[in-house]
């Protein structure tokens, strides 16, 4: 199946989710392409009066000032509903990227940076925003004007309608020329934006080591290779883009100038080209309004460029393969009322081409402990991400509570397992979000509830809002943010607890707090753990995993 | 390309970066007035033609008279362009090198602020911004400098000519501007209010944008991936109303403005009709009226626009006064010189407490020999990795730690980093090859590093071999291929003082054993400190620090078996508990 382009799904949705602004927007570019083309033939009476020896009456200067401002608030119109349009489609965009997120496979997650997935999000659908603002749909308008205008010149000198639509075809190659080069160029500098941009969330993780080992040259080299690329990437849509007006500015002076020598020529020639002095300005004035559209193509080409590479990278990203549809017909009270047993049968696994997994079989019986040992790179972090559901076995299967581990909804998830991670991330939100991650089903109740049964109640309170403090990294210690990650990972109640590798080398009693908090946390659950410092506290089974572990 | 960055003047000036493309700048001046002035040409030849072909049809012309006028008017229009595609190359390359300059000054600052700084405010965040505002203030001064001579000096070119025409018809037409003006400035409020909502929206957007992102898989194993989306949605529909409004503010604007200031025409065309007739003030011909209507409806559209230039202006100022406080001066530390190993450490009488807490070290004494591996160790909370930190100076200390009879804390940034190397429990990766992050620019063979950490054979495996790239802060490595990544790329940058933190807690004892085994061998005429709480190789070490409320007792294994209580039940504790875990 062939998707349809990205932009045209949106286009259409925008139109049929806002008929009225459609509609709307329709009748104000239409509106504006007719009385764009008013004002001059004002003029060629009131010049061709003038010639005749006669003065302008008050009413045909009102009159033409009347058509001025008509055509001007009919513009006016074009560019609001353009731009109410555009930020529908945009809008339809963003939410179509975001839903697409939620159907991305974990390995996607893995593979690419977040600030790169963001910028696509973010800068990209920034660039068709721009195409709106001040891009397509106006040049759509200025087309129809074009085409109006050049209806006009044909009807009023024959021989300028045939030398217009002679250069016109120059000037489409022209355009298109210009266009294809600053497509490159500007493809070469986002590219190189979101490296510069890369840079620095790497320099600011890693300063000390910069900084011990005297590297800050080191890192403005690269740097600036970046900075460098993403430079020389614009000075070359630069040049294209300072010679194209001018360009067709001269053209436009060059078909001037033809007309009128031919038209003062006498002869067969004047007979195509005959125009009184007034339609001559007339003339003048529209030959002026054909190239103004394109001169603003050309003003206007960095913008289309951009939203075009913008949009090509959207599309990219939508057709993104999709991770497998979980069964959504598994319920957690279904789930619920199986043990709560987990079990690796002959499960095969790798990320590539290596096999990270192979064989390997075990079972977790309800309201037990096992730990998960086995010498780095043995696959341990491999096998919770499995039990998750976040990969799906190559061969073998991964249940848990007699499911396969893949086909259990998202949904139910979090009243399954309590993960506690590796190194706890905060997200963006207050104290208390961290703990529910905004879920509606866990109140403030239960929220306090999780805290206190991790020790950290007394903390939150002592916050400045207590749980409704916004968070951020420094108002916790690196102990705290393992605890706060436990009680993420009890808040629902779930009847397995799964243990990551604590990498965080915990300063204090913290660190008995931590270990106090997961000994509790343990008891009565199904636990799985991949953290060999936990094993002293939580007893239970060790089970080797990887071949060469001994 | 670095000396560009150097010899400009103080980065937090506009005026530097406007001297440090001096002829740039020139280049623009000159083309941009001359444009400018020329600009005028384009009515008053149109004019001229229009009137020559009156002439012809009248007879008094011949066809030869206007195939030379419009000759002539192609050339000068040819030549008028021609200065304006050189202009506005010149703008457009000025913008950017100054953001290239910027960019370059601020990441030159960023990496040689603090860690202690760092950890204070949300640098990243900031530093986005700040990208972002190098972005605009670049646009800034890009607008600033082609409005200034295609708005400002055009206009007066524009007017010049008007008056030289008819000066009370150009007073009178002109006389609606100022109402235009004032409009504009009565409804400023209200359209920078909206822009500024527009702008907090779409803020707050890119923040749901990052956090739903990076925190994606977190989110979907907690089933949290379709409220989330649903949050993310009355994001963008705040989004949407604040652009629309915004947007709406400043497009309805400027076709209004330039209505009140077109106004003037109705008086221009009944005048100057007047004027040609011989019943006005001046004596026009054709051409004077047709040209005279030209310039005036040029000017009249610069004139709706200039509030662009004002506009451009403020965005730039507002952006300019964030990051300039980050523009500091351009710092270049030489290159680390040599290094001279086998100097001797002496801690003596050490504290350190971070501000305004209490103090985490209160008195540590011990001393090392070129050569010796040093453990350093004690309960929770003891103060190891505080100890460890000591060493880099991120923060003055009390006491002292000399390296070969030199104070660290007194020496230079450039000698102590040639003295200390440091590995502490975050990794630190580049996202580069796994070769790059060991050498960090510096050639050479990293074949023995890798074998020491014991990466070589994981490594050969590879596809690329030492060429694998990590990923973004090592993702494509499991953690402790991250960590001994880290401990390799520690050896590789040797220097005479070592402290490893932690450096074996992603492997497995058997591993770790034969990394101490290499330790060993590379650390000849070096001193290593070595801070774990994993004591089962502690014996085979040349002396042992144990670490106790803030104090130390330093002494050999044996010593501290016998004087420390503490130590030999975490020690014998460790060996009955290490049977299991070896598994």
């Amino acid at each position: 199946m062939k998707r349809k382009p990205a932009m045209v799904q949106a286009a259409g949705q925008a139109a049929k989710g806002a008929p009225w602004v459609t509609g709307a927007m329709a009748a104000a570019i239409g509106a504006s392409v007719v009385l764009a083309l008013l004002p001059p033939l004002a003029l060629e009476s009131i010049v061709n009066g003038l010639a005749g020896g006669q003065g302008v009456p008050l009413s045909g200067a009102l009159g033409y000032f009347a058509l001025l401002a008509a055509a001007g608030l009919a513009e006016a119109a074009q560019n609001v509903t353009i731009t109410i349009y555009g930020q529908k489609v945009t809008h339809w965009l963003r939410r179509a990227m975001c839903a697409k997120l939620d159907r991305l496979p974990a390995a996607y997650y893995a593979a690419q940076e977040p600030g790169a997935i963001a910028s696509r999000l973010v800068s990209d659908v920034d660039a068709v925003d721009a195409l709106f603002t001040n891009g397509i749909l106006s040049m759509v308008a200025d087309g129809c004007k074009v085409l109006s205008i050049l209806a006009v010149i044909v009807w009023k000198s024959r021989g300028l309608g045939v030398l217009m639509l002679a250069v016109t075809p120059f000037l489409f190659w022209l355009t298109r020329r210009f266009q294809k080069r600053m497509l490159s160029a500007q493809m070469e500098h986002r590219e190189a934006v979101a490296r510069v941009n890369h840079c620095v969330p790497e320099t600011i993780q890693n300063i000390r080591t910069i900084h011990t080992y005297g590297r800050q040259r080191y890192m403005e080299e690269r740097y600036d290779r970046a900075v460098q690329q993403s430079y020389r990437a614009i000075e070359r849509s630069n040049w294209y883009d300072a010679l194209y007006s001018p360009i067709v500015v001269f053209t436009s002076a060059c078909v001037v100038a033809v007309m009128m020598a031919l038209a003062a020529s006498g002869g067969a020639m004047r007979q195509w080209f005959g125009m009184e002095v007034g339609t001559a300005v007339a003339i003048i004035a529209y030959v002026s309004k054909v190239f103004e559209p394109l001169e603003s193509i050309g003003m206007e080409i960095q913008n289309i460029q951009s939203a075009w590479a913008g949009i090509r990278r959207i599309d990219e990203f939508l057709a993104q393969p999709e991770r497998p549809a979980s069964r959504q017909d598994l319920t957690l009270e279904v789930l619920r009322r199986a043990p709560a047993a987990i079990r690796f049968q002959n499960v095969d696994f790798g990320y590539g081409e290596e096999p990270v997994l192979q064989g390997l079989s075990f079972t977790v019986e309800p309201g037990k402990t096992v730990t998960l040992v086995g010498r780095t790179g043995a696959g341990k972090s491999t096998a919770f991400r499995l039990l998750l559901g976040l990969y799906e076995p190559q061969g073998g299967q991964v249940t848990v509570c007699g499911q396969p581990a893949g086909a259990i909804p998202d949904r139910v998830k979090r009243g399954l397992f309590g993960y506690v991670e590796q190194s706890p991330r905060l997200v963006d939100g207050t104290v208390a979000d961290q703990i529910a991650l905004f879920d509606p089903a866990i109140g403030r109740q239960q929220v306090r509830q999780a805290a206190e049964q991790v020790g950290l109640h007394a903390a939150i309170e002592a916050l400045e809002q207590g749980y409704d403090t916004p968070a951020r990294e420094d108002l916790f210690s690196q102990g705290q943010l393992q605890l706060l990650s436990v009680a993420r990972a009890i808040a629902a109640d779930p009847p397995i607890l799964l243990l990551d590798e604590m990498t965080a080398n915990l300063d204090g009693q913290t660190e008995a707090a931590v270990l106090a908090a997961l000994e509790q946390a343990a008891a009565h659950r199904t636990v799985l753990s991949i953290s060999h410092r936990l094993y002293q506290g939580l007893g239970g089974r060790q089970i080797p995993i990887g071949g060469d572990c001994r | 390309m670095k000396q560009a960055a150097l010899k400009m003047g103080p980065p937090d000036r506009i005026a530097s970066y406007f001297r440090l493309q001096a002829p740039t700048v020139a280049l623009i001046t000159c083309t941009g007035v001359l444009y400018n002035v020329g600009m005028t040409a384009g009515p008053y030849f149109e004019g001229q033609l229009a009137q020559r072909l009156l002439d012809v049809m009248q007879g008094a012309c011949t066809w030869a008279d206007m195939a030379r006028l419009a000759a002539l008017y192609v050339a000068v229009i040819g030549l008028v362009q021609g200065l304006r595609c050189i202009k506005r190359f010149g703008v457009r390359h000025f913008a950017n090198h100054t953001a290239r300059a910027m960019r370059r000054v601020l990441y030159n600052n960023l990496v040689r602020e603090g860690k202690a700084a760092m950890e204070q405010e949300d640098m990243g965040a900031w530093m986005t911004k700040a990208l972002a505002d190098v972005d605009a203030c670049a646009e800034g001064m890009r607008k600033f400098t082609t409005e200034l001579f295609d708005t400002g000096v055009v206009m007066l070119a524009y007017l010049a000519m008007l008056l030289w025409y008819d000066w009370r018809l150009t007073l009178l037409a002109c006389l609606f501007t100022p109402a235009a003006y004032a409009i504009a400035g009565w409804l400023k409020g209200r359209v920078t209010q909206s822009s500024g909502a527009y702008k907090r929206s779409g803020e707050q957007l890119n923040r749901a944008t990052l956090d739903r992102v990076s925190n994606g898989l977190l989110y979907r194993v907690y089933g949290r991936e379709e409220g989330r989306d649903q949050a993310y949605e009355q994001r963008l529909q705040d989004y949407e109303k604040k652009a629309v409004a915004a947007n709406l503010w400043e497009n309805t604007m400027e076709p209004l403005y330039h209505i009140i200031v077109m106004s003037g025409v109705v008086l221009i065309l009944y005048w100057g009709g007047r004027n040609v007739t011989g019943q006005g003030w001046s004596q026009w011909d054709l051409a004077a009226f047709t040209t005279f209507l030209a310039c005036f409806a040029k000017l009249a559209a610069k004139s709706s626009k200039a509030a662009r230039l004002f506009n451009a202006v403020q965005k730039a100022q507002v952006s300019w006064q964030r990051i300039r406080p980050r523009l500091g001066a351009v710092v270049h530390n030489p290159p680390p010189p040599a290094e001279e190993a086998g100097r001797e450490l002496v801690v003596d009488h050490l504290s350190f407490a971070y501000p305004g807490g209490s103090p985490v070290l209160r008195d540590v004494s011990f001393r090392a020999k070129p050569g010796q591996i040093v453990g350093i160790t004690g309960p929770v909370a003891a103060g190891k990795s505080t100890l460890g930190k000591a060493f880099l100076c991120e923060r003055p200390y009390g006491g002292s730690i000399r390296l070969g009879g030199r104070e660290l804390a007194e020496m230079t940034p450039g000698q102590r980093c040639a003295s200390v190397g440091y590995l502490g429990h975050r990794p630190e990766l580049m996202s580069d090859t796994i070769g790059e992050n060991i050498r960090l620019g510096q050639p050479g063979d990293i074949g023995p590093s890798l074998a020491a950490a014991q990466l070589d054979r994981e490594v050969a495996a590879m596809p690329l071999g030492e060429e694998t790239p990590v990923g973004s802060q090592g993702v494509r490595l499991s953690g402790g291929q991250q960590a001994r990544l880290a401990l390799a790329r520690t050896l590789y940058q040797s220097r005479p003082l070592v402290v490893l933190d932690d450096p074996f807690s992603a492997v497995d004892r058997q591993t770790e054993g034969k990394m101490l085994a290499a330790l060993r061998q590379w650390g000849q005429g070096r001193v290593i400190l070595l801070i774990s709480h994993r004591l089962d190789r502690f014996p085979q070490l040349d002396q042992v620090v144990w670490l106790a409320d803030g104090a130390s007792d330093a002494g050999t294994h044996a010593e501290l078996m016998e004087r420390q209580p503490l130590y030999r039940q975490l020690f014998l504790q460790q060996q009955q508990g290490g049977d299991l875990d070896e598994a």
